[in-house]
């Protein structure tokens, strides 16, 4: 059969190559994440299962369209969802399902955009829910207007309105609960698209939201759900799904022609949710959450440290500790124990910003054997090279 | 002291950090063999059409194939990752700076945009409002084609033009780029040279979409030289590298603004352009190995799949077979076929339908792009592949006669 001929000549050649250590030819240095799987970062580890599936990919070639028709069904099928697909992040899904409301498959506004002047373009937010990535909800031509009240919003929606938006992981921040804001989208009939690309794991909580009645849901791919880097998932309605992917790639003059997703970034993302959905999560977090209680009892036998262990509310549920010193005795704060952890060798990605409210925050989801010690040993030795003469003495 | 060496016990102990991979690895090999496309419904096909989009792109060469692997299975921070990309792709094609995208389209996108904000910081955040900042760009009329869309995307306005007096009416201090196209298929009423030098003259950065201009890799060290300021390149078909990625190659200070643009900036207008590291070190190893593998190796391989498919099919009476180097920019050899219809009783749209309902399927040129002529190409078919379409393609003639 011609088509494994392809896989098999791929996969023979490929691994009858030299192994070459690409990043220590390139002076690229590996690093510890104690962090989380942030973009910057080069996202999660993916499920070995996902890398098999991406190999496969790149050995056999099937049609764009079939793949992604075939593809979205399945994942539709997976999470409950109406209708489904890959996009080339949660960012790529935003901006085409923006794109989705604004056009609504009309060629010429899809031709237009990010001209919107003859299409609805406006975007209701909630004041409280304004954050870094809402950016994209501008990049193809949409505007932003923020409203706090119920009154507000049917104050503000007009026939310039395309979309209401909601940010899932900071409910605390609305002004008006998630339940309340889907009713009152689908009472003025306008579609309701949410930003959830940080609330797995727990995967579960993918179903939970989709049943929730959001007409449009995007996730992260290469984050909670282990996938390839430059993946996500849009979720949603069959209609926007259609226009959405209308306005993206491989669609020759799409406005979203740039964010390719390649053949094995589709089907690397339909496995992530396969083996995301079927993993044993609770068994999960006890490992992480060993881990980071592990690293707080390294850290608490310092004198004058202590640490406080937490999982976040709305974010993805990665078990977390907080790290505090007795500043007095130890001459560091958290910007420069940041900066010197970053600064050594091997370079050390801790949580010290604004998410964390400018506390030392340590995870354990990226962490691989053997680094919790490292990153507990570095953290006392720098601790300890800062350590007032008083205490020194001692 | 004891507290010193503590602290250097746990330096030490970095022998994991690449232990961590080759357990990948085993857990990869040992991923339960699924045929994927088979439980999704899906019907593999035999690509004798050549490196499109919407039919997966290029055959990724091996060396790639092992970069990305490599990089899905060890982790760097990907700005660092970036800078040491880009410094080695300037190195290997003689250009000031270097990235890559998310392909040639977005490489459009990020050098319009790099081109209208420069460094400003609060026109990058505004984008696509190109209110107060230079938002037009000069394309000559000729120059016009599918993918200029990519130009306004960012935000930026087309500016038309068909002569050096126009470009020199039309340019004021609202023109943020002069774009050029090559090749086209009707010539330009301002060629490269010229246009460079206007550009100079008149202080407006210069772009140049090469996308289609490989193979030869080689090709990309005559396109820098030419001395556009930036000019972009595909990277999964010619090349040979990655679906979703390709060069925007330039000026320093450009291509730094073009990469403030894209990902993974949380609040660029390209954040969704996102880039993965096996897919920009695989670009690297693409370009990397298609500069050291000589251009007569691949021809010699592509023209030894059509000598299969010329031996299946050359003694059937009124057939005609031409392989051939196609006159371009690209330099890329095709097979034509074509029969006499008083021997063979076969219309070319039904020779077309007939491969792609077989079973295996066979994609051959969209006549749109053969000037309406029956074209093969090679660069996307394995060895093997070569008797199974040339099989097909005897029964389809032989069937009509």
């Amino acid at each position: 059969m011609a088509p494994s001929i392809h896989l098999a000549a791929t996969q023979a050649a490929a691994a009858s190559l030299p192994k070459v250590d690409y990043y220590a030819d390139l002076g690229v240095k590996p690093f510890i994440n104690a962090i989380g799987p942030y973009s910057s970062l080069g996202g999660a580890e993916m499920w070995p299962e996902v890398i098999a599936a991406m190999d496969y990919a790149i050995g056999i070639k099937v049609r764009m369209d079939d793949l992604h028709d075939a593809v979205g069904q399945r994942i539709a099928a997976l999470t409950g969802a109406d209708s489904a697909m890959v996009s080339s992040g949660a960012t790529g899904a935003m901006i085409l399902g923006t794109a989705a409301c604004m056009t609504m498959g009309d060629a010429q506004r899809m031709e237009r955009l990010p001209d919107s002047r003859e299409m609805p373009s406006e975007v209701i937010i909630l004041k409280g829910q304004r954050y870094l990535y809402d950016r994209s909800i501008r990049a193809p031509g949409a505007q932003l207007v923020e409203v706090e009240t119920a009154a507000d919003i049917r104050a503000a929606v007009s026939d310039k309105t395309a979309m209401m938006f909601y940010l899932l992981n900071r409910p605390e921040q609305a002004n008006i609960a998630a339940e309340e804001y889907i009713a009152i989208a689908k009472e003025l009939s306008v579609p309701i698209f949410c930003d959830a690309a940080t609330t797995v794991p727990p995967v579960g909580n993918i179903k939970k939201t989709v049943a929730m009645g959001f007409d449009l849901i995007c996730y992260s791919g290469g984050k909670g759900l282990r996938g390839p880097y430059s993946a996500g998932l849009l979720l949603g309605r069959k209609d926007l799904i259609a226009c959405a992917r209308q306005n993206g790639s491989p669609n020759h003059r799409a406005y979203g022609r740039s964010m390719k997703v390649a053949p094995e970034e589709y089907l690397g993302m339909l496995v992530a949710v396969e083996k995301s959905l079927e993993f044993d999560e609770d068994a999960e977090y006890r490992r992480q959450s060993n881990v980071v209680n592990a690293m707080a009892r390294e850290l608490a036998l310092i004198p004058g440290v202590t640490t406080v262990a937490a999982v976040p509310k709305g974010e993805a549920r990665e078990p977390y500790i907080e790290v505090h010193w007795d500043k007095t005795r130890y001459d560091v704060d958290v910007a420069a124990l940041k900066q010197a952890l970053r600064e050594g060798d091997p370079s050390i990605e801790v949580r010290a910003l604004f998410l964390s409210n400018q506390q030392l925050h340590l995870t354990a989801v990226a962490l691989k054997d053997g680094e919790a010690q490292i990153v507990t040993g570095r953290i006392r030795g720098i601790l300890l090279q800062h350590e007032t003469r008083a205490n020194a003495d001692v | 002291m004891f507290r010193r060496r503590s602290f250097l016990k746990g330096a030490a102990s970095i022998a994991p950090l690449s232990l961590v991979a080759s357990a990948a690895a085993a857990d990869i090999e040992n991923a339960p063999k699924r045929d994927f496309y088979k439980e999704l419904g899906l019907t593999p096909f035999i690509n004798a059409a050549g490196a499109y989009s919407s039919y997966g792109g290029a055959r990724m060469r091996p060396e790639v194939v092992a970069a990305m692997r490599y990089a899905a299975t060890h982790k760097v921070k990907m700005r660092e990752l970036h800078d040491a990309v880009g410094v080695r792709i300037a190195a290997l094609t003689g250009c000031e700076s270097a990235m890559v995208t998310s392909g040639a389209t977005a490489a459009i996108v990020l050098g319009v945009a790099a081109c209208m904000t420069l460094d400003d910081e609060k026109k990058m955040r505004q984008l696509p409002n190109t209110a107060g900042m230079k938002n037009e760009v000069i394309i000559q009329k000729k120059h016009r084609y599918t993918y200029d869309r990519s130009l306004t995307v960012a935000g930026a306005t087309l500016v038309e033009v068909e002569s050096e007096a126009d470009v020199r009416r039309l340019v004021n201090d609202r023109t943020a780029m002069m774009f050029f196209l090559k090749p086209t298929q009707i010539g330009d009423d301002i060629p490269a040279g010229q246009f460079i030098a206007l550009a100079r003259e008149l202080g407006v950065p210069s772009f140049c979409d090469a996308a289609t201009t490989t193979p030869p890799a080689l090709n990309i060290i005559d396109g820098v030289n030419e001395g556009f300021d930036l000019i972009c390149y595909s990277g999964g078909k010619g090349l040979r590298g990655p679906y979703s990625a390709g060069l925007l190659l330039g000026r320093e200070d450009l291509i730094r603004f073009a990469r403030r643009h894209a990902a993974p900036n949380d609040t660029s207008i390209g954040r969704g352009m996102k880039v993965s590291a096996e897919e920009y070190l695989g670009m690297l190893v693409a370009l990397e190995t298609g500069l050291r593998i000589s251009e007569a190796d691949d021809l010699a391989y592509k023209g030894k799949r059509f000598d299969v498919i010329v031996n299946a099919i050359q003694d059937i009476p009124g057939v005609v077979t031409k392989v051939f180097i196609n006159e371009g920019h690209a330099k890329e050899l095709y097979l034509d076929i074509d029969w006499d219809a008083d021997l063979i009783d076969l219309s070319r749209d039904n020779f077309v339908q007939t491969l792609r309902d077989h079973s295996p399927s066979v994609e051959i040129r969209l006549m749109l792009f053969s000037g309406g002529r029956i074209q093969l190409s090679a660069t996307v078919m394995d060895e093997g592949e070569d008797v199974i379409v040339g099989q097909i393609i005897r029964e389809t003639l032989l069937a009509h006669r």
